[in-house]
C-alpha cells in the first residue's frame, strides 16, 4: 500500500504519496507551478529554479525549488507568494531575455507576469534546462550527449562533438525540447525579438487572476503534466 | 621504517627523537613554501648550503627547511635557533657574510635585519617584530619546528599526542561532545558548528562512511590551506583521524586542487610516511581502529570547493553541485554519510582534544571561538598571513597588525571572504571579526582572504572584477547564476564604460536579490554580495558612474581623461619617450600634450612623470 503524508500547500491540505516532490504533489492536485526543467519520471536537478516555492518552517520560511523538495508530513508550502511571484518573474526574464525564440519560455514569461524585457535580447538557441541530456541519460541509457565546458561555455554536446554509434536516433532530444516549438508568429530574426504579447493567453495574465492557466506549450513531445485542466 | 604497534611505542619513539636531537647546534630556519618559493629561497638555501660547506661549518649547523611562516613580504627570511634572530629579504649573495659573521662568530649583520615600516625600528628577533606581537598564532606557531617532508618533526613537537589520547580514554561521543562544546565552527566559511555535523554523520546509516578535507582554496588572494597543507601536513591527518574516530569513518580524503603541488607533494607524502609507521591503515597503534587517507586532486574549478560538487568531482563526475535538501553527512559522497571539513578546521581539532573544549572556547566572541587565520594582502605595508582570535577588529588587522597603508595613500575598505564577501568601509573598521557581525555588515567570513584597498581602487571596479571571476567560475548549471551574475556583469559593464543608467542600478539591486535567493548553491547565494556590498556602502561612486560619468578614483578607462598639468611640466620628455601609443607631443623645454584621440589610458606617464605634471580627470 502507498504511504501517504499529508502536507499545506498554498492554504489546502494535500495528500500526497511518500517520496513524491511538492512540485509533483501539486501539479496533481492542479496547482501549477511553473517549471521548465522538470520532466515527469526523470529525476529532477533543480537547475531553472522557476519551480521555487516557500518553506515555511516555525514562522521562518525558505525558498527552494519545489521539485527537489521531497514531501514531509505537515510542511506548509506557500507557491504564490508576493516574494516567490518577483523571484519567478525575475528568473523568466532571464530566461526570456535568453531565448526568445521559445514558445515554451515565451508561455512560462506570461505566465510568471514578464511584462517587460530590461536586458537586451540575446537569441541563443539553448538555456540548458538539461532535458534532452537527461532524457537520453536517464530513459534510453543511451548517454549520446552531456553537458561540455563550463560557466558562460557549457553547452550541450556530442561525446568529442561526434554523433556516436549508440545514438539511438530516437529523437526524444528534439521532442522533449523546449525550443522545438516557435512563438506562433514564426522565428524572430536578430534585432526583432520581442515579449510575445499578442496571443490570447495574455487576457489571463491579468494582475488580479494571479497564476492563471495560460496553457504552455513545453515542447511537442510534452504538454502541461498537471491531470486536471 | 619501525611501525608502532602501541600507543605507548609512540611516546617512547618520541623520547628516543627528542634524545637524538639534543645538543647546542644552531639551527638555520628557512621557511621554503610555494610563497617562500616564489620570493628567490630556492637560491638562497643553495647559495647557504655551498658557503656551509666551503667555510667547513657543517659540523656546527643544521639547516632546516620548512613550510611558510607567514609573513610573506620579507621573504625569503632566515631564522636563527636558539637566539631566535631573524633576517629578512635575504638574497644569495647574502649567504657568504651569514656563515663567515653570523654562523661562525655571532655576530648580528645589522642590514640584514627587519625595519619596522611604521616606526622606523629594527627588530633583532622574531618576537620583537609588531606583525607576530599582535597575533595569537596557535596553528601556525607549528610551522617554524616542522619540516614537511619528516613525520619526525611532528612528532618530535608532539604530534599524535591528541590521536593517542583519543584512542585510549576518549569514546567517540564524548570527541563529538568536547568538539561541540569548544564551539569550533567551519573555518571554509559556512560557518556550520562543526560539532553538529559530526554528531549528525555519527547517527546517520550507511555501510560506509567517509571524512574529507576540502583544501580547493580558490579565492583571489587567500592562501591560508596551502600553507597549512604545505608546512603541517599531518596537523591535518592528525584532525581528520579523530574526525573519522569520532564518525566512525573508515577512509578519508584529501581533495587538494592542483594549482598546489606542493601541497599535493606534502600530503601524499604525510599519508605515506603515517602509514609506513602505523598510524594509518589496520589496527592503528594496536587498536581496534582502522582508517586510511587518499589524496586527490582537483581539476581547478573555483565551484569544486562547494561541498556537493567536491563530492560529486570525487566521485569521477563533472563537478557541478546538487540540491542541499538531503544533507551530506546523510548522503554524501557515492550516497554515504561524509562529513568534509575545511583544512583549518580539522588542523583545530588536535589542539581542542589535546587542551580541552574550554581552553578553546576561553579565546574568541560569543558565537565564534578561537582563533582564524587571514590572508592579509592588499595595499598595506605588512602583508602574509595573519592568526588572531576572532573579535579582533578589523582595525587591529589593518593599522597595527598590517601597519596602514602601503603608499601612503588613505585606505578605503577591506574586502574579505573573497568572491563570497563584500566590501567594508573604514566606518565598519571597529567591527569585531567572526562569523556573525560580518553577515550582519554584508560581507562573510568565507576561507579568511582580506584584500586591503585604498584611495586609488575604484569600487565598481572591484565589483566588476569579482563578478568576471564568478561568471568564468560558475559551473553554469542552474539558471539564476549562470545567466544572471553574467547580466550582472553586464549592467557593471555598461556602468563602468559609462552607458549606465538609474533604472540599470536599481535593475542591479532586484537581480542581485535574485540571484542570492534563488541560486543552487553556496557559490550563487553570496555571488552578489561584492555588488551589494558596494552598493550598500558606496553607492556615492556608482552614482557618480551614471551620472557624471565619472570615475573618482580615476580607474575606469572610458571615463577618465590625462591632461599635462601646464604649471608643473618641465617638458623633459620622459613621458613622449614611454608612450607607447605616440599619444604625447611636445618640444624640449616646452609644455607637452596629451592626444585624447589616440591616447589609450594606460597610465604609464602618470608612472613616468617625475614632477607629478599628469592629472587624471
Amino acid at each position: 500500500m502507498v504511504q501517504t503524508v499529508t502536507l499545506t500547500i498554498d492554504g489546502v491540505p494535500v495528500k500526497a504519496a511518500r517520496g513524491t516532490s511538492v512540485l509533483d504533489a501539486a501539479l496533481e492536485v492542479g496547482i501549477c507551478i511553473p517549471h521548465l526543467c522538470h520532466v515527469p519520471f526523470l529525476k529532477d536537478t533543480g537547475a531553472c529554479r522557476l519551480c521555487i516555492v516557500e518553506n515555511v518552517r516555525n514562522g521562518s520560511s525558505r525558498v527552494t525549488t519545489s521539485c527537489t523538495l521531497t514531501v514531509q508530513e505537515g510542511m506548509n508550502i506557500q507557491t504564490n507568494t508576493e516574494k516567490i511571484r518577483t523571484l519567478r518573474r525575475n528568473i523568466a526574464e532571464l530566461l526570456v531575455a535568453q531565448a526568445p525564440n521559445s514558445k515554451a519560455i515565451q508561455d512560462i514569461a506570461v505566465r510568471c507576469g514578464v511584462k517587460e524585457v530590461r536586458y537586451p535580447f540575446r537569441n541563443e538557441n539553448c538555456v540548458q534546462c538539461g532535458r534532452c541530456v537527461r532524457y537520453c541519460t536517464e530513459m534510453w541509457r543511451a548517454d549520446a550527449i552531456g553537458f561540455v565546458g563550463r560557466g558562460k561555455n557549457r553547452h550541450v554536446e556530442f561525446p568529442f562533438g561526434v554523433r556516436p554509434e549508440f545514438c539511438k536516433n530516437c529523437g526524444s532530444c528534439t521532442l522533449y525540447c523546449p525550443m522545438s516549438v516557435t512563438p506562433c508568429g514564426g522565428p524572430m530574426k536578430r534585432g526583432e525579438e520581442r515579449l510575445c504579447g499578442q496571443c490570447e493567453s495574455q487576457a489571463v495574465n491579468a494582475p488580479d487572476v494571479i497564476g492563471a492557466c495560460v496553457r504552455c506549450q513545453l515542447g511537442t513531445g510534452f504538454s502541461c503534466t498537471r491531470h486536471i485542466l | 621504517m619501525r611501525r608502532l604497534n602501541h600507543s605507548s611505542e609512540l611516546e617512547n619513539y618520541r623520547r628516543e627523537l627528542l634524545e637524538e636531537r639534543k645538543g647546542g647546534a644552531t639551527t638555520i630556519i628557512i621557511p621554503n613554501g610555494t610563497c617562500c618559493q616564489a620570493a628567490g629561497s630556492p637560491a638562497v638555501i643553495k647559495a647557504l648550503l655551498q658557503e656551509i660547506a666551503r667555510q667547513g661549518v657543517d659540523k656546527n649547523v643544521q639547516v632546516h627547511l620548512t613550510g611558510c611562516h607567514g609573513f610573506c613580504e620579507q621573504e625569503p627570511m632566515i631564522l636563527f635557533e636558539p637566539g631566535n634572530v631573524i633576517y629578512c629579504r635575504v638574497t644569495p649573495g647574502d649567504a657568504r657574510d651569514i656563515v663567515a659573521r653570523t654562523v661562525k662568530e655571532g655576530e648580528i649583520l645589522e642590514r640584514l635585519l627587519y625595519t619596522d615600516p611604521v616606526t622606523g625600528k629594527k627588530a633583532k628577533t622574531e618576537t620583537e617584530i609588531p606583525f607576530y606581537q599582535a597575533q595569537d598564532r596557535q596553528l601556525l606557531q607549528y610551522n617554524k619546528w616542522v619540516d614537511p617532508r619528516s613525520i619526525k618533526d611532528y612528532i618530535a613537537i608532539g604530534g599524535y599526542r591528541a590521536l593517542v589520547k583519543t584512542l585510549d580514554s576518549i569514546s567517540p561521543k564524548t570527541v563529538i561532545e568536547e568538539v561541540r562544546s569548544s564551539g569550533l565552527r567551519g573555518r571554509g566559511g559556512g560557518g556550520f558548528p562543526t560539532g553538529r555535523k559530526w554528531a549528525e554523520a555519527r547517527s546517520a546509516t550507511g555501510d560506509e562512511k567517509y571524512v574529507i578535507c576540502n583544501a580547493d582554496e580558490g579565492d583571489p588572494g587567500a592562501y591560508m590551506d596551502r600553507c597549512l597543507l604545505e608546512a603541517n601536513p599531518h596537523l591535518v591527518i592528525e584532525g581528520m583521524m579523530i574526525g573519522a574516530w569520532a564518525v566512525g569513518a573508515s577512509k578519508g580524503y584529501i581533495y587538494v586542487r592542483n594549482e598546489y603541488p606542493l601541497a599535493v607533494q606534502h600530503a601524499r607524502l604525510a599519508v605515506k610516511q603515517a602509514r609506513e609507521l602505523g598510524l594509518l591503515g589496520d589496527n592503528i597503534l594496536g587498536s581496534s581502529f582502522f582508517f586510511d587517507i587518499e589524496v586527490a586532486r582537483g581539476g581547478g574549478a573555483f565551484v569544486c570547493g562547494e561541498s556537493t560538487a567536491l563530492m560529486a568531482s570525487l566521485e569521477g563526475k563533472v563537478g557541478e553541485p546538487r540540491p542541499k535538501d538531503i544533507h551530506t553527512v546523510k548522503e554524501g559522497l557515492w550516497n554515504r554519510p561524509s562529513v568534509l571539513n575545511n583544512v583549518e578546521t580539522w588542523a583545530n581539532v588536535p589542539s581542542i582534544i589535546l587542551n580541552g573544549s574550554g581552553w578553546f572556547a576561553s579565546k574568541g566572541t560569543k558565537g565564534s571561538k578561537g582563533t582564524k587565520i587571514f590572508a592579509l594582502t592588499g595595499q598595506v605595508k605588512n602583508t602574509g598571513l595573519v592568526e588572531i582570535a576572532m573579535g579582533t577588529t578589523l582595525n587591529d588587522i589593518v593599522f597595527r597588525i598590517g601597519g596602514g597603508p602601503k603608499d601612503g595613500k588613505a585606505i578605503k575598505a577591506v574586502q574579505t571572504g573573497g568572491p563570497s564577501g563584500g566590501c567594508l568601509p573604514v566606518s565598519k573598521f571597529d567591527l569585531p571579526v567572526d562569523f556573525d557581525s560580518l553577515y550582519e555588515a554584508g560581507s562573510m567570513m568565507g576561507s579568511g582572504g582580506m584584500v586591503v584597498m585604498d584611495e586609488g581602487t575604484c569600487m565598481v571596479d572591484v565589483a566588476k572584477y569579482f563578478l568576471k571571476f564568478l561568471q568564468d567560475e560558475s559551473c553554469g548549471k542552474c539558471v539564476p547564476c549562470r545567466i544572471g551574475v553574467d547580466r550582472m556583469l553586464e549592467i557593471v559593464t555598461d556602468i563602468t564604460e559609462g552607458r549606465g543608467t538609474r533604472e540599470q542600478i536599481s535593475l542591479l539591486e532586484e537581480l542581485a536579490d535574485t540571484v542570492r535567493e534563488t541560486s543552487l548553491c553556496g557559490l550563487g547565494k553570496t555571488a552578489p554580495n561584492p555588488v551589494l556590498s558596494t552598493l550598500r556602502y558606496f553607492a556615492e561612486e556608482y552614482f557618480a558612474h551614471v551620472d557624471e560619468k565619472k570615475c573618482p578614483a580615476g580607474v575606469c578607462r572610458e571615463l577618465i581623461h590625462y591632461d599635462i598639468l601646464d604649471e608643473k611640466c618641465t617638458g623633459c620628455g620622459v613621458c613622449l619617450k614611454a608612450c607607447p601609443h605616440g599619444a604625447i607631443r611636445g618640444e624640449k623645454k616646452k609644455v607637452h600634450v596629451i592626444e585624447s584621440q589616440l591616447c589609450l589610458k594606460c597610465g604609464i606617464c602618470v608612472t613616468e612623470c617625475k614632477f607629478d605634471a599628469i592629472a587624471v580627470g
